[in-house]
């Protein structure tokens, strides 16, 4: 329910001590505007910043140069207005999946704008409901499996329902048919919510399926190379859309985009190699 | 129909044979493993019993008398409650100063840990002091604070303060930066991800530094007793072999061996519970 601005947004690493010259351009001058409610995806090689890009968005590192603007005001470190999903479910371990997605709404309540205890309780299950999950409240994550870990991780960020839901390749370790679940899952969610997500994964296939818009970045320095527009009809009308012709079109044409730049690198190794291992002989 | 009906009974029957074999072997094989378990306490104490009977002759047997002498012994101390004392004084002392390692210990762990310029700061002349021997310390304790209560109070604290102190440490060093992370995206403040992130996650390994300190503080708290008390199980030990009462002596001595026994048990059945989520 955001609108995202990003501005002229670089990032640069440097190591403490380090001169100017060494430092690793993880994203350079970026634009991006992402509308109120999209579902937009980012996809890249690895390596190319779109992890850097969500840590920003999320509040939990500062650019180097430019801003982001959400509605309008910059951000100033990490909010409950844009959650976050980890791909590594950082769900807290000691706490039960219930008490997981109370977290965000205990923050909520200290700050005096929130649910008392037992308002804050039936809105958990709730959201472990919304997600597919019940009976699983009291359990501990490492009762639970990937992909329903995962499930609570979703529900404890969208519990206290923020404006913005940043996902960092959610679905990269789930198994194939786990993932697809909650994929749909997501875009079940999504359509209910209408929560502005910003998704990032490695995966072209799954940029295609969930994104209304699919950002592909290319890597050193992390640019955007271009938006693609996804206009495909409501995902789960269609049987299996994966397999159309226009899907596997959108498909190819992300592909290309990523596969033409780094098919040049990869040209150019195998040649310095063959050039070198010549020299040795 | 009824041939039909045939192997699927047999089945059943099978099934029901299993289900009723089942519990029984298996009971009988718990059984087998404590059996096997033990053997080897069972054999060392038939040794203890046995090896004074029959193959030492009087004058060295009075320097190792036979179990049952000696258990005799240790059941006399317990009616008259003379035992009950001296426990009860060890125990007070070590828990004393176990428990002011434990209030000191993981609070200045913690601090260390968050602040990493003060850790890095202290840390060489923690090393140095964690490497002492306390024992080599008790003249010093004994010199400046006197051969009462304190004095001892004081070692036990000294040899429980740096295994909490350093797990405590490397407990709150090694929490998972992502839970930090996920942490700050839900809403939690500096101080809320220490006391709500970085403290229930380095709960495991601040358990297995007071396990450790339980079992030193029982440890040098007996030695010290031996050393200079008027009251304690250590005391007990050196005052019996003093005074020749040679069954009051290994009675002593098999209490410390049990009480060691059981605080740790306890301590790890304490672990246990509080590192439930950690068995992942």
């Amino acid at each position: 329910m955001s609108r995202i601005e990003i501005k002229n947004l670089s990032k640069k690493f440097q190591r403490t001590g380090a001169s100017d010259q060494s430092a690793v351009t993880a994203i350079d001058s970026l634009d991006l505007w992402i509308e109120d409610g999209e579902f937009f995806t980012l996809v890249g090689p690895s390596g190319c910043g779109k992890s850097t890009l969500l840590d920003i968005l999320a509040g939990l590192s500062t650019p180097s140069q430019g801003e982001v603007l959400v509605d309008g005001q910059p951000i100033s470190g990490p909010s409950l207005e844009r959650s976050v999903v980890f791909q590594q479910y950082a769900l807290f371990p000691w706490l039960t999946a219930a008490a997981n997605v109370q977290v965000g709404l205990e923050s909520q309540a200290r700050h005096g704008q929130g649910l008392n205890k037992a308002e804050r309780r039936i809105r958990a299950h709730e959201y472990l409901r919304l997600v597919g999950l019940e009976g699983v409240e009291d359990k501990y994550p490492h009762e639970l499996s990937g992909g329903m870990r995962q499930r609570v991780a979703i529900a404890r960020a969208l519990a206290h329902e923020p404006k913005v839901l940043l996902m960092d390749e959610p679905f990269a370790a789930l198994d194939a048919q786990t993932r697809e679940q909650l994929q749909d899952l997501l875009l079940d969610i999504w359509k209910r919510t209408k929560t502005t997500i910003v998704f990032i994964t490695h995966g072209i296939e799954e940029a295609v399926y969930l994104g209304q818009k699919v950002a592909v970045m290319s890597a050193r320095p992390g640019k955007i190379k271009e938006i693609v527009n996804i206009d495909l009809q409501d995902r789960q009308s269609v049987d299996d859309i994966r397999s159309t012709q226009q899907f596997g079109e959108y498909r190819h044409h992300i592909w290309s985009l990523l596969h033409s730049h780094s098919r040049q690198d990869v040209a150019a190794s195998v040649e310095k190699t063959l050039i070198s291992s010549g020299a040795t002989a | 129909m009824s041939t039909l009906a045939l192997p699927d009974q047999q089945i059943r029957v099978e099934t029901s044979s299993a289900q009723r074999t089942a519990p029984t072997g298996r009971a009988g094989a718990t059984i087998r493993k404590t059996l096997y378990r033990s053997g080897a306490i069972i054999g060392f104490l038939l040794v203890w019993e046995l090896i004074p009977q029959f193959l030492l002759e009087p004058a060295s047997k009075v320097f190792l008398p036979p179990l049952h002498e000696v258990l005799q012994q240790l059941w006399k101390m317990i009616v008259s409650g003379d035992l009950l004392t001296h426990i009860s004084a060890s125990l007070g002392r070590s828990a004393i100063g176990f428990l002011l390692a434990l209030v000191i210990g993981v609070p200045v762990g913690l601090v260390v840990a968050w602040f990493s310029r003060i850790g890095d700061f202290l840390n060489p002349l923690l090393e140095v002091f964690r490497n002492t021997a306390a024992l080599a310390l008790l003249p010093v304790f004994t010199l400046t604070l006197g051969i009462g209560e304190l004095s001892k109070v004081t070692i036990v604290l000294y040899a429980a303060f740096f295994p909490v102190l350093l797990n405590t440490i490397l407990g709150a060093r090694s929490v998972d930066p992502l839970l930090i992370r996920a942490g700050k995206t839900l809403g939690l403040n500096n101080f809320e991800i220490f006391s709500k992130v970085v403290l229930p996650a380095s709960v495991p390994i601040i358990f297995t530094g007071i396990r450790m300190a339980g079992t030193s503080a029982v440890l040098v708290l007996i030695a010290a007793e031996m050393i200079g008390a008027k009251a304690g199980l250590g005391y007990l030990i050196t005052n019996s072999q003093a005074s020749f009462l040679i069954p009051k002596m290994y009675a002593a001595i098999l209490t410390v061996a049990i009480l060691g026994f059981v605080v740790n048990a306890a301590l790890v059945a304490l672990e246990r519970h509080f590192s439930r989520w950690a068995r992942a």
